[in-house]
């Protein structure tokens, strides 16, 4: 393509304000592309693209799929850009292709791992033709951006390029409909011991058979509207999948086509994240050994985690996105399964909302809180503005009042917690998580100075 | 005492299924229909007290528009006869004349009022509502694809002290018609104005002395009400 002079002049401004901002000490992610798009509104369809682009989006696991099919590619000896470091909307893919590109636009990589944003996909696919995009799942979102899950699904299957090839969940009733003309592969999770008859989750957003609307029949639920479903009066059913797996969450193993895989985590989240990559990876083209090899080297970034059994308690961290019922739903269900007695440590505030504005908490009411009405959960300790609404919100779920507290501020949550259980969760949101490791550092000096003993609580086993 | 919820599995978005719970513990002796999508609303044969319409997507307004046209009559009637009424966010729209879509198409509502809904689905309006209500204070939160249009000023049903009414120039929000009640407003409204659920409880004859959990409801509509009347909390 001929290039314009006003996409000289935005790669030339791209490539002096990373500069500038990489001096600056700054990451550069964002405000380059913008600057570049700003001059030049076409700059991405006409910056060259490395000759391979893998898209990853979807509404939960987009970031930790696209980091590990990067990680496994560069293992593997590809020369891979990506936009882990920076903003996954078209500014954001802009600064990627900007860093990766020479001052004349050619493209310095072989390769292209981009996490693309759904809210974003109309702005992306028009200039950047990925050979696949692989969709994690769409489910319920913040609703002051993404609405609901049917205008993400229109919003992404109206924007692909016809030319790509899709890797779906096929347990995801909704966004395995996505592009239906696109050439597509399947993958699937075999029914697993934890799967129920029916939905426990407030949100299924496919009770309905989206062909005739009568109610669909699910053969299992995983949870929310994962799983296996068809109309009895229709005919539309879940599609069929070439790619099913066998997740073992006791040994913590994958095994797909006779090849093993570590799952490098105990969520079935978690467990779909490690087959989409597989399953992508596979469709590029490398052999499930080598995958399976690269994976074994592999970390997934644990600040989302961390566990530290202290005089017989076990600390845990684990981020609970805020505004996002589903996830925070997950966690819950995580929580209540594990064994023991807890105390919970709930740090949920919107961080931006509460500087200057009132959280809009529609997301309390789809989130099932109902998990944490569970014997084995003595004590909810809530930290910040919104505990008196998170309160309430415990007690239509039917969490006693005495076992509710609230501070408005997570600061004090330390001194609320009694260590008279056996383990400690602090759920938190993203934003707060420097807050929620000082919370938890003040929790282990306590346990560490032994008020534990004091109170004359016995450490025992678990 | 029948309360009808209609389609619960569809029109549920911002939170209404919680809220229809807590409507539950409220009333733990009403019997609670939850009326599907291609099934018949009981309105149509039964002598319901109360009927609910939560938020729902643009095609599901469609849907519904489709199922509720041959009942207009029925609807109308609920209305006159004083039943209690309520429908949240963009189920508002359906009680109007129309639907504008971005093309300039129009979708047919009941009109029963005379506004009509616009959409703008690359805009999401998102906003807080303060509002004045029959002697109390309500809050609440919008975001929606559309506004309306059209005159409420004789059926609105509060008014807007901070934040807007149908549309962002409208200072009066939501439609009323004796206890037909409908706002913008999303589903957790019930919980978080104490005050409104008294109301409804009031208008549907089971008048208590306290709701469940009702301090905890009014400690946290006190501390909410503190933000939203702070000059400094942005809308
Ligand atoms: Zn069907």
């Amino acid at each position: 393509m001929k290039k314009t002079w006003r996409f000289r002049l935005a790669m030339l401004i791209g490539k002096m304000a990373m500069f500038a901002q990489k001096v600056l000490g700054m990451n550069a992610t964002y405000f380059p592309g913008k600057l570049a798009i700003r001059i030049c509104p076409d700059f991405l369809g006409q910056i060259e693209k490395p000759p391979m682009v893998i898209g990853v989006t979807g509404t939960n696991g987009k970031t930790t799929c696209a980091n590990l099919i990067g990680n496994i590619l560069v293992d593997q000896g590809y020369d891979v850009i990506s936009n882990k470091m920076g903003s996954n909307i078209n500014a954001g893919i802009a600064s990627t292709l900007i860093s990766g590109s020479s001052i004349t636009g050619k493209a310095k990589h072989a390769v292209a791992v981009l996490e693309i944003d759904e809210r974003s996909s109309r702005k992306i696919y028009s200039y950047i033709q990925p050979q696949w995009v692989l969709c994690t799942n769409l489910f319920r979102d913040t609703v002051t951006r993404e609405a609901h899950p049917e205008f993400v699904f229109q919003l992404i299957s109206e924007s692909l390029p016809a030319e790509t090839k899709l890797v779906l969940n096929a347990d995801d009733l909704i966004s395995s409909r996505l592009a239906p003309n696109n050439d597509r592969v399947y993958y699937s999770i075999e029914r697993m011991p934890s799967d129920t008859e029916v939905c426990e989750n407030i949100v299924n957003d496919m009770r309905l058979c989206p062909v005739c609307h009568e109610p669909l029949h699910f053969e299992y639920v995983r949870h929310h509207h994962i799983g296996k479903a068809h109309c009895e009066h229709c005919g539309f059913a879940s599609p069929a999948s070439q790619y099913e797996a066998a997740v073992d969450m006791a040994s913590g193993v994958m095994t797909l086509e006779g090849t093993t895989y570590p799952l490098m985590g105990d969520s079935v989240f978690n467990a779909y994240n490690i087959l989409a990559v597989v399953v992508l990876l596979r469709e590029f083209g490398l052999s499930g050994k080598k995958i399976s090899a690269s994976l074994q080297k592999t970390q997934i970034v644990k600040s989302r985690y961390s566990s530290e059994v202290i005089d017989g308690v076990e600390v845990v961290t684990h981020m609970a996105k805020g505004k996002n019922a589903i996830a925070c739903s997950c966690v819950f269900d995580y929580v209540r399964k594990e064994p023991g007695s807890k105390e919970i440590v709930l740090i949920l505030d919107d961080y931006f909302d509460r500087k200057n504005s009132s959280e809009n908490t529609c997301w309390y009411y789809d989130t099932d809180f109902e998990f944490l009405a569970d014997p084995s959960i003595k004590r909810i300790i809530v930290g910040g503005v919104r505990a008196w609404d998170l309160k309430v919100r415990l007690l239509i779920a039917g969490v006693s009042e005495e076992s509710i507290i609230c501070t408005p501020s997570e600061a004090d949550t330390p001194s609320l917690v009694q260590l008279d259980a056996d383990r400690i969760f602090i759920l938190h949101e993203l934003y707060l998580t420097g807050a929620a490791m000082t919370v938890r550092n003040q929790i282990a000096d306590r346990l560490r100075a032994g008020e534990r003993q004091k109170k004359g609580e016995m450490p025992h086993d678990h | 005492m029948i309360i009808e919820v209609l389609y619960p599995s569809l029109a549920n978005l911002y939170g209404e299924t919680t809220a229809i719970a807590y409507l539950r513990q409220c009333l733990p002796q009403a019997e609670i229909i939850p009326t599907e999508i291609n099934e018949e609303p009981a309105f149509v044969t039964k002598p319901v007290n109360m009927v609910f319409l939560g938020g729902m997507t643009e095609n599901t307004q469609e849907l519904v528009l489709e199922k509720l046209l041959p009942y207009k009559k029925h609807i109308q009637d609920v209305i006159e006869r004083q039943i209690v009424f309520l429908a949240l966010s963009n189920a508002m729209e359906l009680f109007g004349e129309y639907i504008e879509k971005e093309d300039g198409t129009k979708i047919q509502a009941l009109g029963l009022f005379p506004t009509y809904a616009k959409r703008h689905m690359d805009v999401r309006y998102n906003s807080l509502v303060l509002g004045q209500m029959e002697g109390f204070k309500l809050l609440g939160f919008k975001s929606q694809f559309s506004d309306s249009y059209g005159d409420n000023s004789q059926n609105y049903l509060f008014q807007v002290l901070r934040g807007s009414g149908l549309n962002p120039g409208s200072k009066l929000e939501g439609l009323r018609r004796h206890n037909f009640m409908a706002t913008y407003l999303l589903g957790p409204m019930l919980v978080l104005n104490p005050a409104f659920t008294k109301y409804i409880l009031k208008l549907l004859g089971a008048e208590v002395e306290q709701l469940p959990y009702e301090a905890s409801l009014q400690e946290a509509f006190n501390r909410r009400l503190a933000e939203f009347e702070d000059q400094n909390t942005r809308y």
